[in-house]
């Protein structure tokens, strides 16, 4: 077919396109020689020593000298800044502002509308109504919050472990490792925005199975309630926990990729097992990623919608109402209760990471 | 004779130095495959119901294989989805921001990979500090800024409008971006230097070197950055609602839409299995969720080669 359509064009269209190409070429010339050339000559001539006198007159060299002088790297430092520019306008503008304001209304009584007046905050700061409600008045989202840091703590680790494992299993020399590659970044695509809790919602993230509870019933009976615990979670979870690996496997990939080979093969001359060589050469040269990776899910996971906090605040903070969200915040906890919950929220996030953080830290220690 | 055919059999079982064993193999094809069918699962379980009748949806017996195949049920989607709209409404949310964000991404990046400044580490620490902070904490705010946010005392009208979207991506501020930010000054850090220096010496200034190396080194993580971020400016509901107000209905928020209406009916008890209903079915409900989904699965099969290349090559693992 290729061959076909070439011949054609050969046959067909080759000779009008090469005169097109040659006309083209010759009108250019014509108008560089005839136009444009002249026009430089004429403004060399006449408009650029008036420039010259008018720079001169201005000082124009001296600044040109001065501007000179200025060492390379106080220009390299200009330049950092104006190409970092946008980004410091945003965190100017934006990202400041916001935390500012977030914090202020996690720390005040209301936080209401008055057509026509705007957004008015009240209480003092120092009160901290808003937490004395999460503590104290609402045993029902205490119980969400502290669920939720069981969750997240116990999933955020398994999905490392599985991306790592996945990891190593793609960066096999397979067959159809392309085909496999494909399908497992289809969760990139697909699992963001609202349509995980879509798939959740309908079922399509669980096997049956394991759904039935018949496995987590035989594992709490044999083992230790904690240990069950995990297992049980690791396997009514499963698929979502595959799921969210996806960026992980990634990341695990790429470093795999830029292992160097030399240092399996010294290994392998040594006489070391693939267990030992997984334990000594690959695990310690994946501990950066391991770190980038538990931010990462621990972030992505604590603010997946079906997460409870998160549709907590969402369904609060959603609640409208002009004169009446004055009410909303005091008899429903609005949105500066909302505030209040996601600061929780991001403590959350800050102790897992800075646990896992602290775990594998110990434990790449023996490595140094 | 018996025990060389069992270590023969060994040693095709459990592999030898350098050869991985077949059982291993076994193993690990089981496991691929396995996973593989756990991510295809929704997808092909919405294809399947998703072009069943009324009567298959009901019927317990039919699990996967439709007894009447109709494509009633994307009809039906397509009209309560109003398509046409809702299409370019979703291009005009994903793709306007999607090229602030990569635009604004990479000279961000050039400038944190290319330049020695004071305070460089500093603000880079606080760019990914900031990125840990949960979105739901800077949601609620964030209506309220954009409303009144004004440059020098100039309005900038952000709510209602795809600026909302478009200007905090091009100041660095969109959906994520720093990831994105970091996946460029991963690329541009690992340009060698005698690139650069080649071009100073030929008297290249700061923009065309820019433009002229850095950029065309950098193509693959253009292509991970815009697809990363349409995905994620097509998806996008929570915030889309939030800004946006009923001025663009987007395919996932009429999907959204959708499934909200069908949750009401069925908690009235209007719409169950007694009284069926042929606009509200699980079977219209997946069709849409797949019209939703298709753009991208396109997009995404298109650029895919390059794509997992780029990003193997990228070192978003960093160094």
């Amino acid at each position: 077919m290729k061959r076909l359509l070439r011949k054609l064009y050969d046959t067909v269209l080759a000779k009008p396109v090469a005169g097109l190409k040659t006309l083209i070429g010759k009108a250019s010339r014509a108008l560089t020689s005839k136009v444009v050339e002249p026009l430089r000559v004429w403004r060399i001539r006449t408009v650029d020593p008036v420039l010259a006198k008018v720079g001169r007159a201005l000082g124009l060299p001296t600044v040109a000298r001065f501007l000179r002088r200025i060492p390379q790297k106080w220009k390299n430092m200009l330049y950092g800044y104006l190409f970092v520019m946008p980004w410091l306008f945003g965190l100017g503008l934006i990202g400041i502002p916001l935390l500012s304001k977030s914090i202020r209304m996690a720390l005040s009584e209301k936080y209401y509308f008055i057509t026509g007046v705007g957004w008015q905050i009240s209480g003092e700061w120092y009160e901290f109504t808003q937490f004395k409600r999460i503590f104290a008045d609402q045993p029902w989202h205490l119980e969400q919050i502290v669920g939720t840091f069981q969750d997240v703590a116990l999933v955020v680790p398994l999905v490392v472990v599985f991306a790592l494992i996945l990891a190593l299993m793609l960066n096999q020399r397979i067959k159809g490792r392309a085909v496999f590659r494909t399908i497992f970044f289809i969760p990139v695509i697909l699992l963001s925005g609202n349509m995980l809790s879509n798939f959740s919602n309908s079922g399509l993230l669980t096997v049956p199975a394991i759904a039935n509870g018949t496995i987590s019933r035989l594992l709490a009976e044999y083992f230790p309630e904690f240990f069950a615990t995990i297992v049980t979670t690791a396997f009514t979870k499963i698929v979502l926990i595959l799921w969210l690996s996806g960026v992980q496997i990634l990341i695990f990939l790429a470093g795999l990729q830029k292992m160097d080979r030399s240092t399996y093969e010294a290994a392998e001359i040594d006489g070391a097992s693939m267990w030992e060589t997984f334990w000594k050469i690959t695990l310690p040269a994946l501990i950066p990623l391991m770190y980038i990776n538990v931010i990462y899910t621990t972030v992505i996971y604590a603010n997946l919608s079906n997460n409870a906090i998160v549709q907590i605040i969402t369904t609060r903070s959603s609640e409208q109402g002009s004169l009446s969200g004055t009410l909303v915040d005091q008899i429903n906890f609005g949105r500066a209760y909302s505030a209040a919950l996601s600061w929780i929220l991001f403590a959350i996030e800050l102790t897992v990471i800075g646990a896992y953080a602290g775990i594998i830290r110990l434990a790449s220690k023996r490595y140094e | 004779m018996t025990t060389n055919r069992k270590a023969k059999f060994r040693r095709l079982m459990l592999g030898r130095r350098g050869n991985d064993g077949l059982l291993f193999k076994i193993v690990m094809y089981v496991l691929l495959v396995g996973i593989s069918f756990i991510f295809l699962y929704p997808l092909l379980s919405m294809l399947s119901m998703s072009v069943m009748s009324l009567e298959d949806l009901i019927d317990a017996t039919i699990a996967w294989i439709p007894r009447n195949l109709t494509l009633a049920n994307y009809a039906t989607a397509f009209s309560w989805m109003n398509f046409g709209e809702a299409l370019k409404a979703s291009l005009q949310v994903s793709v306007y921001p999607t090229l602030a964000t990569v635009v604004s991404s990479a000279l961000i990046g050039y400038g944190f990979a290319h330049f020695r400044f004071f305070g460089r580490k500093a603000l880079m620490a606080l760019m990914v500090a900031m990125f840990l902070i949960p979105s739901v904490l800077t949601y609620i705010p964030t209506t309220v800024l954009y409303n009144d946010l004004s440059v020098f005392g100039i309005p900038l009208n952000l709510t209602e409008s795809i600026r909302a979207f478009t200007i905090p991506a091009m100041l660095g501020n969109g959906i994520r971006q720093t990831i994105f930010i970091l996946i460029f000054y991963q690329f541009f850090r690992i340009i060698p230097s005698e690139l650069y220096e080649a071009a100073a010496v030929d008297g290249s200034g700061v923009v065309r070197t820019f433009l002229t190396i850095a950029v065309p080194m950098a193509a693959p993580a253009f292509l991970i950055c815009g697809l990363y971020s349409f995905v994620w400016y097509w998806n996008e509901t929570a915030l889309a609602r939030a800004y946006f107000g009923n001025t663009y209905t987007t395919l996932p928020m009429a999907l959204e839409a959708y499934i909200n209406t069908y949750r009401s009916l069925y908690a009235q008890g209007q719409v169950n299995l007694d009284s069926v209903s042929s606009t509200y079915n699980l079977g219209v409900q997946y069709a849409m969720t797949l019209i939703t989904i298709v753009p991208l699965l396109v997009v995404y099969l298109f650029l895919q080669k390059w794509f997992v290349e780029g990003v193997d090559r990228s070192g978003i693992a960093g160094n």
